[in-house]
């Protein structure tokens, strides 16, 4: 799915917040935002994903002129996953339900990201029982369970071991090659370079630098991009 | 010390033997209390609800009458029920005083407030991320709030229950709408007051174990759900 975002702003009580001039982002895109605390990263998701208004501006889905968020087509997963009071089966069965789908199909769905997301076990499982890796995993084939156009995501990996980071990414790469546009935000510039295709730096709401991942990571053209990459604090 | 031994064996005996007068107003109780949370459930689950997904003007001064109205005395609620359907009130020749109707209606000033202002307070805590969790997953209006109510059916169940013990314990509104006449506005609480009046407190005892027994077994029921629900 392409997304097209022009001159969106928000402000909350009087405070701009975020302020992006233009944006497009073409079906297929792998698009990593990074960029300090406070930068705007997680408004700009929840305003694509429709869970925000933008004060002015537009986003567009697929092209110009469609402004309503085709939710039945999307969807995002959340830094901490929220997991229906139910099993792990019923919980990634909740979206496929939702469209209708046949439950012969609805339980072969299941079983294939089970097994791709090392679930298998997990599935009669009820969701508080389960550790933070084993929750986001869920909430991730939840998600991908209808197989999405588009894929947003917000720091999915933050505060879980390596080995269900590595795979939750290896999940992240099969879904874009796929055909979906994942946009995620990360703090981590080391996941960014292994996984997206393009970086977004935002700092304080506004565009720093947008372009391939590898070379804005690698020769940055903007200063800031440049100290942000060094470590530096931006202020 | 002996009165209340006696007290105690003398209602087991009333209890075993089968007082007709007694399970008379354990029945008037209990149909009364039930009524009254129904339809107190009926206004306050969805009102709690909206309130908790919403802002709108003057949320917070609402809120406040809520709250306040949460801790309304008995007395006042019946007090002000009774001058609206006495003979000379606005209401007065629908006829309604001193009948199990104007009973239900007092107890529905009363508990209707307990369950909105507990059915906000659960929404409000976690609203927003059911809310969040089933748009980003396709869900339509009706779709987030069937979710809602059964993602939230444990603590909403809860506020059921207290609202429940409330009309169940109630007296003060009961006894001025009500009156206490026997066979027809009598209820377990107004018959726990006028039998202490009267010095029989065998008789006293007897209803207030009727009366702990059905605290017990509603109680009993919530925690048997929410343990069923666990295991599920």
């Amino acid at each position: 799915m392409n997304i097209i975002i022009d001159r969106i702003t928000k402000e909350y009580g009087g405070r701009k917040v975020l302020d992006v001039d233009s944006l497009d982002l073409n079906e297929g895109a792998f698009c990593g935002v990074i960029g300090p605390n406070g930068s705007g990263k997680s408004t700009l998701l929840n305003i694509i994903a429709g869970l925000a208004e933008a004060t002015s501006g537009q986003v567009f889905y697929e092209e110009y002129g469609m402004t309503e968020p085709p939710l039945k087509r999307m969807t995002m997963v959340f830094q901490t996953p929220y997991l229906l009071r139910t099993t792990v089966e019923k919980n990634i069965a909740y979206p496929l339900k939702l469209r209708g789908w046949k439950p012969q199909d609805i339980d072969n769905r299941i079983r294939e990201l089970a097994d791709e997301l090392g679930l298998t076990d997990f599935l009669k499982h009820k969701n508080w029982s389960l550790s933070g890796g084993e929750a986001q995993k869920v909430a991730l084939a939840r998600a991908l369970s209808f197989r999405p156009e588009l894929l947003l995501l917000d720091e999915p990996t933050a505060n879980i071991d390596p080995a269900t980071t590595a795979e939750i990414e290896r999940m992240l790469k099969k879904t874009n090659e796929e055909g979906t546009t994942v946009i995620v935000v990360t703090h981590n510039l080391v996941q960014a370079k292994r996984l997206c295709k393009e970086t977004l730096l935002l700092n304080k709401g506004k565009v720093v630098e947008f372009g391939p991942c590898e070379k804005m990571l690698k020769n940055p053209e903007n200063e800031l991009t440049q100290r942000f990459i060094a470590g530096e604090i931006l202020i | 010390m002996d009165v209340i031994a006696e007290g105690f064996k003398a209602a087991i005996a009333l209890l075993l033997k089968g007082d007709a007068q007694l399970y008379e107003i354990v029945g008037l109780s209990l149909g009364v209390s039930l009524c009254s949370v129904a339809i107190s459930t009926f206004i306050g689950v969805p009102l709690g609800a909206l309130i908790g997904t919403r802002d709108f003007k003057f949320k917070n001064a609402l809120l406040r009458v809520i709250y306040t109205l949460m801790s309304l005395p008995p007395v006042i609620a019946g007090l002000l029920v009774f001058l609206f359907i006495m003979r000379r009130g606005p209401l007065g020749s629908l006829e309604l005083a001193y009948t199990p109707t104007a009973m239900v209606i007092a107890q529905v000033c009363l508990v209707t407030p307990i369950i909105t202002g507990l059915t906000y307070n659960i929404v409000r805590e976690k609203a927003d991320k059911v809310k969040n969790i089933a748009v980003t997953l396709g869900a339509g209006k009706f779709e987030v709030l069937k979710l809602l109510l059964s993602e939230l059916k444990i603590g909403i169940l809860a506020a059921i229950v207290t609202g429940m013990g409330r009309s169940l314990s109630e007296v003060g509104a009961v006894m001025i709408v009500g009156g206490n006449i026997k066979g027809k506005t009598r209820v377990m609480t107004t018959y726990i007051a006028q039998l202490k009046s009267m010095g029989d407190y065998s008789t006293a005892i007897a209803v207030g174990i009727v009366l702990m027994v059905l605290a017990f077994l509603i109680n009993s029921f919530l925690y048997n759900y929410q343990q069923r629900d666990e295991r599920l």
